[in-house]
């Protein structure tokens, strides 16, 4: 549930509180809305204004006319430390407003003491003020220290270069180290609280209010007076609207006065209206928001709610009372303390859902500071930081750096796991996985993928080694293979030649045998053609023999016809 | 609730009726069905009604019917069980995860069934869902997760590792595809019983450190990261009040670890960095230089050994994944980081560089040219990790960085100035300055600034490539061809052919989307928290010219509300407000800048009131001056000092402020407030006579501007005849509103209308008196339409200045 609620701290005074709840308490937790009732307490306190502050684990109180500081652990509800300090505290602020992580403290003697809570380290700067530093203010974006004193200046700090190991780079003349980057000097008189804008742009504003009836609204980036205000009297107590649209002063009489900033319809921002500046203004006296009675004592704390309409105010007659913005008056009163309360801090809102606010780290006890010794002999290994240097803190969140780019495939569990079931992506792998699961041979398959695979995979590597080298065995074989092809048509070649060949020569062969067959004939008709020569020889032999003439002359005439008849013959084979 | 049971009737209908192999395909139907009917399982069971009873029946039935599927005979039924289970208990809460115990034993039991893959994963999400949801209750962890985690974590483990013997070390299984998803649920449980976990702590360990530790064959990121998570989220498991303690000696022994790894891997060459950790300055081992470099024993952590630069390097990237994951996870109690050690591990890191120009190292020459060339070539990835851990120091510290701001800020330019080639570097580089900026921006000096001008001007240039480019490579070539006409270089002739080219190419070859987004980043980080008047004028311009050209709205929101200071002796400065207006004219932030809505008066009562208010202002910039009953009516009657009531809107021109003002400044030194908010003119404010002289003038103008404007609107007035007929003169010419009063408000002689501004408002004037806002009782206030005119001016300039520039 949403609930307000602001601390007040209050000065012990001679007063014996009326209920008993209230007896020896210093510091109070009090709810504001929705019902205003005291939620806790924290006891043994008495602190001075400006004197409070509070961090989301701790509550800080220096006290008054001692040089300690109490440090209350605000989740146990006591006290954890006691710190002491060289010189007394006049005023502490909280910078880091997030986690709380730097305390700044104001000293008597004028000069500023930063203790970092989560280290112990403590550094402190040079005594720039002449008198006490009595108020304290961080700006918004953890840089700038503002500290008034009653020696009517405001000086401006630089957080960062202060507490940096390593120096800034600084293009100003030579100071001594931690010493203010600016001072404003336009009060007259002892500074009785400065307040610092909304805004962690270099267009912030501080106001602050001294002792000789002055607030001035200016700028702690250049030291620029945007607007002086000349008020009926001196001012106690200052807070500034949540939109830097007006501020609230507290007077010594109880009264409260609002001062707008933005009144003239002028088409600049009227602190920035350069015509303005010069001139003061002055809010009437008649204008004060009276208190109920004159016996409040002067207002010595303002805070205003979170949604600005409602301003609360601590008063030295121990009264909290609550004024509503918009009427300009009186409202109710919260509580009553006795003693004089003389710090109220509002607190951010409890249940308000802020990403971008929420903790990411909790300190549940404080490092007590510890003297660096680096910081005094700066030859040493200047700028860097100590090996001994740590940080005590409780990590909150498991966040994710952003620039990871693989945290969107880490998500598919957490995607799993914040699902109403599971994601459609991982229904529809097993979907598929069971598909495959219900091949035929449903028994065996159903095995394999699951026993098989983690077999599978042992010996995996020796699959893949056996993989190799029949792959090796594989790329021999089908290099034979190519060898024994081109083996083959080479031998087909010369098949097919030899063939052709053989054709030729059965060709020839026939033509051999006919001619031989020719020449046997033709030797057969020659004997023939003798035979019937001779046989004719013979005959006319004998025919001549028994003619009684002689055989021989006719066989010479019958002779030499027949050379001449052989010879044409001759010819004729010849020819043939 | 009729609906529900109803649909609750048809899931159990279907469970029980449809054959168990045909469940699968309707599973996602009726899981969705389920957790619609969340309101009736999560209802007590103990109502007496009839509907009620019979609701508790249908119930009953379908948590008997799960768990008989949970132990069906087909993988089908098993997995649509799974499924179901899931989306009842998300849907049950309380209801259902009391009588879940028989459903934690099922699903104990599927992963070590022979299941498929998917219905093992989607056991081991609804487990840890079902342990993870009962943690809020007390007496169901005493019921069911203290008695089921254990038996859910071995078999969890037996998934993805194998247990030799009764040593408490397991041995990882290669290849199994439920590595992740195991490492994911056992981090998700760890933080939260973490004694449970104990005795599992050293078998998670040992199976972690393989993981870690492998460098031959790497694990997939996504499973390094769980593995890592889940390493740190192991000091959980530390007995009491120890855990701080044991996140702080892992963290330590991650950084001596890193130590030992990067003698070795920086060997080649001489190291100038000197620990500022007197145990770590002897602590360097003697090294065989002949040998490959590498790490045979066991290091602090007990990873392996690592052979080759590549391991080397790979093992330092992931050890400083691991230190950031440190630095990013939810730690048990308080614990000590150790911020000395982790700046000196990274000065350490961040002082070797790739050699540049000007900037060299000292090499070894114990070690061979081609290590170091190749151990330089690593670097970069060295130093993205490197710059990494840094950022999530710098985010998990927050405020708690400033002091380290500096030296990070040092480290990191040292490195982007060697670097800057490799984009990864500059993505780095750009996200950590960017987070650096937020902290500490504002106090940037000077020099400070200028140190980063290199880096922004890369970023500008990564963003938009610089368009000089290819003019500049035809000048080159130009002068190639005068020069020297034997020397015949390839020109790329394209570039000559289609002088468009080059320059498209360039564009779209930066797809990179990381390397845009840290630079826009990094540009509007520059903008909004740098000091702007210390970035130089031509700087400023190229920013400008980016982000425009860019239309990238957040950086040139940033650009417009951070203008560029006023300095003497230069002119007035530009915005680059146009361009913002003409690319987003319809974006609320726009809107908001351009015409404020800035609640000037908070004299109503309550918030409510408050917000009525900024809704009436709304319409009345709608409606002008027909809204004024209204406002009269909702405006508490209320005593209001100063506050000054005017009835009529009035567009008020302020050019003559700076004028006027020193007259009446002059005048009266002191003012008081009331007068102060409507400067008068000095006629006016002198005496009463000048008044009834501007009044007796007056009207002959009013009825002028009336007769022309016969609605009682808003117009403008020509100079020359307001000049002509105003007893003010006015010296510049100017432009003018006059708006006519209506009557009623010239009646009651309300003091002060249309007073505001300077003498331009003299127009309105005639009715008034001079204020006394003490005796007023009209509050009545109507907020003014301010038109800035100064704005437009700087518009048109700046506009002239970017087309010059």
């Amino acid at each position: 549930m949403l609930s307000e609620c602001f601390i007040a701290s209050t000065l012990t005074s001679g007063k014996v509180p009326a209920s008993a709840s209230l007896r020896d308490v210093g510091i109070c937790l009090h709810e504001f809305q929705p019902s205003p009732n005291l939620r806790s307490t924290f006891k043994k306190s008495s602190t001075p204004a400006n004197c409070l502050a509070v961090s989301p684990s701790h509550v800080y109180a220096a006290q008054a006319e001692k040089a300690i500081v109490h440090v209350y652990s605000r989740e146990k509800g006591n006290q954890e430390a006691v710190i002491p300090f060289p010189e007394r505290i006049r005023s502490i602020a909280i910078a880091g407003s997030k986690n709380g992580d730097v305390l700044v403290l104001g000293t008597e003697g004028g000069r500023l003491i930063l203790w970092e809570t989560c280290t112990g380290r403590q550094v402190a700067t040079t005594a720039s003020h002449l008198s006490p530093v009595t108020t304290l203010v961080v700006d918004l974006s953890d840089n700038f220290i503002l500290s008034g004193s009653s020696d009517a200046s405001i000086h401006v700090w630089s957080l960062i270069d202060i507490l940096s190991f390593t120096k800034l780079p600084s293009g100003r003349d030579r100071q001594p180290p931690n010493s203010p980057i600016r001072t404003f000097s336009n009060h007259r008189a002892a500074i009785t609280s400065v307040a610092v804008g909304h805004s962690s742009s270099r267009y912030n504003i501080a106001v602050s209010t001294a002792q000789d009836n002055t607030a001035i609204a200016w700028d702690y980036h250049t030291g620029r007076v945007l607007r002086t205000f000349l008020m009926p009297s001196s001012a106690v107590s200052l807070a500034l609207d949540p939109v830097d649209r007006a501020f609230y002063v507290g007077y010594e009489d109880g009264s409260v006065q609002s001062v707008e900033l933005y009144k003239a319809q002028s088409i600049q921002h009227p602190l920035h209206d350069l015509s303005l500046q010069s001139t003061p203004a002055q809010p009437s006296a008649e204008d004060k928001w009276s208190p109920p009675s004159a016996d409040c004592g002067p207002a010595h704390s303002l805070s205003l709610s979170y949604d600005g309409m409602t301003l609360l105010s601590g008063h030295q007659n121990g009264k909290v009372l609550s004024w509503n913005v918009g009427r300009k008056k009186y409202a109710s009163t919260v509580a009553d303390y006795t003693h004089p309360v003389t710090n109220l801090l509002m607190l951010p809102l409890a249940g308000l859902s802020q990403p971008a606010h929420e903790l990411k780290r909790v300190a549940h006890t404080i490092v007590k500071p510890r003297y660096d010794s680096t910081l005094s002999e700066s030859s040493h290994a200047a700028g860097a930081v100590p090996a001994d240097y740590t940080f005590s803190t409780h990590l909150l969140t498991s966040t994710s750096s952003k620039s990871t780019t693989t945290s969107e495939r880490t998500n598919q569990f957490t995607e799993a796991f914040t699902h109403a079931f599971f994601p459609v992506s991982m229904i529809e792998e097993g979907l598929a996985e069971l598909a495959a699961f219900n091949q035929p041979g449903a028994s065996t398959a159903q095995l394999s993928p699951v026993v098989t695979q983690a077999a599978n995979d042992e010996d995996l590597a020796a699959k893949d080694s056996h993989i190799a080298s029949l792959e090796n065995e594989i790329a021999t074989l089908k290099k034979k293979a190519t060898a024994d092809n081109a083996a083959r048509q080479l031998t087909t070649g010369e098949v097919t030649k030899l063939r052709s060949d053989l054709v030729n020569l059965h060709d020839y062969i026939n033509e051999l045998h006919q001619m031989q067959d020719q020449a046997q004939k033709q030797k057969v008709l020659r004997q023939a053609r003798k035979e019937e020569r001779e046989t004719r020889k013979r005959e006319a032999w004998f025919a001549a023999e028994k003619k009684g003439k002689k055989g021989d002359a006719v066989l010479r005439r019958m002779d030499a016809e027949e050379t001449a008849q052989t010879s044409d013959s001759d010819d004729q084979n010849s020819d043939e | 609730m009729a609906s529900m049971s109803m649909s609750l009737h048809a899931v159990n209908h279907r469970l029980t009726n449809i054959p168990v192999k045909q469940l699968p395909s309707i599973a996602s139907c009726l899981a969705t069905s389920l957790s619609n009917c969340g309101e009736l399982l999560s209802a007590p069971q103990n109502q007496k009604s009839k509907s009620e009873s019979e609701n508790a029946v249908q119930v009953h039935k379908l948590m008997t019917r799960l768990a008989s599927l949970l132990q069906d005979k087909s993988p089908e039924g098993r997995w649509t069980a799974v499924v179901l289970v899931k989306a009842v208990v998300e849907a049950g809460q309380w209801e259902v995860l009391r009588g879940c115990e028989p459903f934690v034993r099922g699903l104990i039991g599927i992963l070590a069934k022979p299941d498929p893959n998917s219905t093992k994963k989607m056991s081991i999400v609804a487990l840890t869902r079902i342990f993870h949801l009962t943690y809020q209750y007390p007496t169901l962890v005493r019921e069911i997760t203290t008695p089921s985690l254990p038996s859910f974590i071995t078999a969890a483990l037996n998934l993805i590792s194998v247990k030799p013997s009764s040593e408490p070390i397991r041995k990882l299984k290669p290849h199994t595809p439920f590595l992740e998803i195991v490492l994911n649920a056992l981090g998700e449980l760890i933080a939260r019983h973490p004694t449970i976990f104990r005795p599992f702590s050293s078998q998670i360990h040992s199976i972690l450190q393989v993981i870690i530790g492998s460098t031959s064959p790497t694990f997939p990121q996504t499973v390094l990261d769980s593995a890592e998570r889940l390493f740190i989220s192991l000091h959980h498991c530390a007995p009491k009040n120890t855990s701080g303690e044991e996140w702080r000696s892992a963290c330590q022994m991650i950084i001596a670890s890193i130590h030992g790894t990067a003698d070795y891997v920086l060997r080649a060459i001489v190291e100038q960095w000197e620990s500022l950790d007197p145990a770590l300055r002897q602590a360097s081992k003697p090294q065989n230089y002949s040998r490959e470099v590498g790490d045979d024993g066991l290091d602090t952590l007990g990873l392996a050994g690592w052979h080759g630069l590549d391991s080397g390097v790979n093992r330092i990237v992931v050890l400083l994944q691991m230190l950031s994951t440190c630095l990013t996870t939810a730690t048990a109690s308080m614990v000590t980081i150790p911020i000395g050690s982790i700046l000196d591990l990274a000065s350490r890191l961040t002082a070797v560089v790739v050699p540049s120009n000007g900037r060299d190292v000292q090499a070894n020459p114990q070690i061979s040219r081609t290590e170091r060339e190749h151990l330089f070539a690593e670097l970069p990835r060295i130093h993205i990790s490197c710059m990494k851990l840094l950022l999530s120091l710098v985010e998990a510290l927050e405020t708690g960085a400033v002091p380290l701001a500096q030296t990070i800020l040092e480290q990191t330019l040292w490195v982007y100035r060697a670097e800057k080639f490799s984009q990864e570097v500059r993505v780095s580089a750009y996200d950590l300055i960017h987070a650096l900026l937020t902290r500490m921006g504002p106090s940037l000096t000077k020099p400070g600034l200028s140190s980063l001008a290199d880096m922004i001007r890369t970023s500008c240039h990564d963003l938009l490539p610089p368009a000089h480019e290819h003019s500049a490579s035809a000048k080159a070539s130009s002068d190639l061809k005068a020069k020297a006409k034997f020397n015949q270089t390839t020109v790329n002739a394209d570039s000559f052919l289609n002088p468009g080219l080059k320059q498209a190419r360039q564009s779209n070859a930066l797809p990179f989307s990381g390397l845009q987004r840290a630079a826009s980043g990094l540009l509007a980080a520059v903008l909004i928290h740098a000091p702007t008047e210390y970035l130089s004028p031509s700087l400023r311009a190229e920013i400008d010219r980016t982000i425009i050209l860019t239309s990238n709205k957040h950086a040139m929101l940033a650009s417009v509300s951070n203008p560029v200071p006023a300095v003497q002796g230069r002119g007035v400065n530009a915005s680059i407000m146009p361009f913002l207006a003409r690319s987003f004219p319809a974006e609320m932030e726009v809107e908001g800048l351009i015409r404020p809505r800035m609640p000037v008066l908070m004299n109503t009562p309550g918030i409510s009131g408050f917000i009525n208010t900024e809704e009436e202002e709304d319409e009345e910039e709608k409606e002008e001056e027909e809204d004024v009953p209204v406002t009269v009516a909702y405006t508490a009657p209320e005593h209001t000092g100063f506050l000054q009531p005017s009835s009529t809107p009035i567009l008020h021109s302020d050019l003559m402020d700076t004028d006027v003002s020193d007259k009446p400044a002059a005048a009266q030194n002191k003012r008081s407030l009331v007068e102060d908010h409507k400067p008068l003119p000095p006629i006016r404010s002198s005496t009463e006579e000048a008044e009834t002289d501007v009044q007796s003038k007056r009207p002959r103008v009013d009825s002028d501007i009336t007769a022309v404007s016969s609605q009682p609107s808003l117009d403008r007035a020509s100079p020359s005849t307001f000049t002509g007929t105003a007893a003010v003169s006015v010296p510049s010419p100017l432009t003018t509103v006059t708006s006519t009063p209506p009557p009623r408000v010239a009646t009651v002689n309300a003091p002060s209308t249309g007073t505001v501004g300077g003498p331009l408002s003299s127009s309105a004037v005639a009715q008034t008196t001079p204020a006394d806002a003490g005796e007023d009782d009209s509050d009545d206030d109507l907020p003014a339409l301010n038109i800035d005119p100064d704005t437009e001016d700087e518009a048109e300039e700046e506009e002239d200045e970017t087309m010059e520039g």
